[in-house]
């Protein structure tokens, strides 16, 4: 069971819509390779919401872009492929793979703000992607109907098309984000951080949104975040990553039920229950590695209060521990019991 | 939008009238006789004959006097007569000087603004080859030459050894002996229809600019420019008015090669190098990667996310040009005996020619406040943000 062909089992058995498989992504810099993504590995199925989550820099911006084929100029693809509908998007020449961009994949980006150019109308930078991407073209007639619907779906007044993104509030610019990653009926959408930059209340009704809205429309979503709270809440599967490596997978409900990695583990008592028993929050000791001299063995050995002598020499593979949980760790099995023994 | 245009005209006559009366009393204060010196010419005409000359200009009046007057005569359209030229109106005079000058220098500033903006987005798009490096340098090197040195040599090189274009002046006499035309009615001519020909220019390219379809934009973009200059061209030699005076302007455009490049090489190095930056700092915006998210072209994308919205700060530099437009050609003409607005300033200040000195820079004044009029307007059309809404 090598991490390469990792869990299609996770998806139910049906063919999966996205294949990522032994994604190795490094950054070229002055100062040397950035091991930005390691060996990973996942699949995602139709109409599926998957999250991935991680501390920041931990490389999962970065296998979001690569989807899209969006990674910055200094990115390189030492190996691996990514698997949509069968084609490799890696081997697709610039040419082809715009075609992919939005009319398959599309993104909700960080910080609504910036994701609009300021000079254009709202309407008019959605308009350009459906021209780009319909074919046949869609008459003005069609086009103007389904702005109307994409508005009123994402609970939008359809005559906020007309404005320009400053006169929006920042709930606001998030629904029409949200709207024009649907404009062009894509199968996927990435959500990186979507609800970030909004307040509590803005953020739980987008989130509530655009779960009602991927399971009316059949879409599969990966939601990128660092905050388990909301994973928790829009996911069926969720990929834990930690310093470019994806360190735990497996069904959202068993993830945070049962733990198996180290990681996931602290990240999840870092958090204090409201309903579950009386405990402190635990903290997470340390900081992240140095991605351009990654540790030797198991990149999380220096901060992992139960390393061993065996994590520090030698890099764990996903191991299968559940019927469809994943994880890196070679003490995977003892994760949730060895945390009672915390302090 | 109406009181916004309305409040933005009433400060500009404010600030018309404050800019006359300090020009008009700096000038005053100059020292010297005026009238001594030039307007007889001779210090040692009969003091009576000066006290004739005084009182017929006026000039034996007290001085707030003979401010109010100037005043009250300047809004009635009466800026006196010149010292030197006298009994010649100086509306007159200005009315010959003012076409040569805005032909030669928005010629120059068009060019160079043009030509600044283009390089700079290829530059900012393309960044890292090895072209960008040569223009970079090239263009920072012509942008700290010393501008009449720099005349010196394009006139030794191509009036001088290659003998291509002439020395200096704006017309050939030899050419113009017999002309059915005042130099100045062809300068208007020329000024008018070369303006109309921006202007339809602009247009298409601003109506290319806002299509969406691939081809279309092309059809507008190359078939309205090719339009434009067919219309051009026709005018010139298809329509009997054209066909009469094209040899006339022809000569005027010829001797304005020389002047028009010089001002370009000099100037659209920076123009080049706002743009660059401004268009850099741009590329690195979230919507720039949103746009190529959305798949569009690559060509899309540099042109119509990452250019438009690079263009505003390009915009605000276009402001200062416009004042230099009027003004900063005075060693520029002088260098090429352009008989402008700059040759004007100069002669009339040195020789105390005081109505026509207040004359010239009142108009200067003039059209400064007005392109940063149009500027300003120019402004808000290309940033929404900053678009004026109707309780502001």
């Amino acid at each position: 069971m090598t991490a390469d062909r990792l869990p299609v089992e996770v998806s139910g058995g049906r063919a999966p819509l996205l294949e990522v498989s032994g994604l190795v992504l490094r950054y070229d810099t002055e100062v040397g390779e950035v091991s930005a993504v390691e060996n990973v590995s996942f699949s995602l199925g139709r109409a599926e919401a998957m999250g991935l989550v991680g501390e920041s820099g931990c490389g999962k911006t970065s296998v979001a872009l690569s989807l899209l084929r969006l990674a910055p100029d200094n990115a390189r693809y030492r190996s691996g492929s990514i698997l949509w509908e069968g084609v490799d998007l890696l081997g697709l020449s610039d040419q082809q793979m715009r075609l992919y961009r939005w009319a398959e994949i599309s993104m909700v980006f960080q910080g609504a703000m910036n994701a609009w150019n300021p000079v254009y109308r709202v309407g008019e930078q959605i308009r350009e992607a459906m021209y780009q991407h319909f074919d046949p073209p869609l008459s003005k007639p069609e086009t103007n109907q389904r702005l109307d619907d994409l508005f009123r779906l994402v609970g939008l007044d359809p005559a906020v098309q007309n404005r320009y993104p400053h006169e929006l509030s920042g709930g606001m610019r998030q629904r029409a984000v949200i709207a024009m990653a649907l404009s062009c009926e894509p199968k996927l959408i990435i959500a990186d951080e979507p609800t970030t930059a909004l307040d509590v209340i803005v953020q739980a009704q987008i989130l509530e949104e655009l779960k009602e809205i991927q399971e009316d429309l059949g879409l599969s979503i990966l939601y990128i975040s660092h905050d388990m709270a909301v994973i928790a809440q829009v996911t069926d599967t969720i990929g834990v990553m930690y310093a470019g490596k994806l360190v735990e997978f497996g069904p959202t409900r068993e993830v945070f039920r049962r733990p198996r990695h180290p990681y996931s583990f602290l990240l999840l008592s870092s958090i204090p229950s409201v309903t579950g028993p009386r405990r402190r929050p635990v903290s997470l000791e340390g900081t992240p590695p140095n991605l351009l001299a990654p540790p030797a063995g198991c990149r999380f050995h220096p901060r992992c209060p139960w390393a061993t002598e065996q994590c520090r020499n030698d890099e764990p593979p996903m191991m299968q521990i559940g019927p469809s949980q994943w994880a890196a760790c070679w003490n995977a099995e003892q994760v949730p019991e060895m945390g009672d023994q915390l302090p | 939008m109406i009181r916004y245009l309305t409040r933005r005209l009433v400060q500009m006559v404010l600030l018309f009238l404050v800019f006359l009366t300090v020009t008009w009393f700096l000038l005053y204060i100059l020292p010297g006789d005026s009238v001594a010196l030039k307007y007889a010419g001779n210090p040692n005409i009969p003091p009576e004959a000066r006290e004739v000359a005084l009182e017929r200009l006026g000039l034996d009046k007290p001085v707030l006097i003979q401010f109010r007057d100037y005043m009250f005569n300047f809004f009635q359209g009466d800026l006196g007569v010149s010292f030197n030229q006298y009994p010649r109106p100086v509306v007159d005079i200005i009315g010959e000087r003012l076409p040569r000058t805005l032909v030669l220098f928005l010629t120059a500033l068009v060019t160079y603004y043009w030509a600044g903006f283009v390089a700079g987005k290829f530059l900012a798009w393309r960044r890292g080859n090895r072209g960008e490096m040569a223009v970079t340098i090239g263009g920072v090197g012509l942008y700290s030459m010393f501008l009449p040195f720099f005349a010196f040599m394009l006139i030794w090189f191509f009036s001088v050894q290659l003998g291509w274009l002439p020395i200096s002046k704006f017309l050939d006499p030899e050419q113009w002996r017999d002309a059915p035309f005042a130099a100045n009615e062809v300068f208007m001519r020329l000024f008018w229809v070369t303006l109309l020909t921006a202007i339809a220019m602009f247009m298409a390219s601003l109506a290319a600019h806002r299509t969406r379809g691939r081809m279309l934009e092309r059809i507008l973009r190359w078939g309205g420019g090719a339009l434009v200059i067919a219309a051009f061209l026709f005018y010139w030699f298809g329509t009997e008015a054209g066909q009469g005076m094209r040899i006339y302007a022809g000569d005027i455009a010829f001797h304005m090669i020389l002047p028009v490049l010089t001002l370009t090489l000099i100037n659209f190095a920076g123009v080049m190098l706002l743009t660059r930056s401004s268009m850099l700092e741009t590329l690195r915006e979230d919507f720039i990667l949103t746009a190529r998210a959305k798949g569009l072209p690559e060509g899309m994308i540099r042109d119509r996310h990452a250019a438009r919205t690079a263009l505003l700060p390009v915009a605000t530099s276009l402001v200062l040009a416009v004042a230099t437009v009027i003004d900063g050609g005075v060693i520029t003409e002088a260098v090429f005996s352009w008989p402008g607005m700059g040759e004007i300033l100069i002669s009339s200040v040195l020789s105390e020619d005081i109505p026509l000195a207040v004359g010239a820079f009142a108009f200067i004044g003039v059209l400064a406040l007005i392109g940063h009029f149009v500027v300003d307007v120019l402004y808000g059309l290309l940033d929404p943000r900053i678009r004026v809404t109707e309780h502001g």
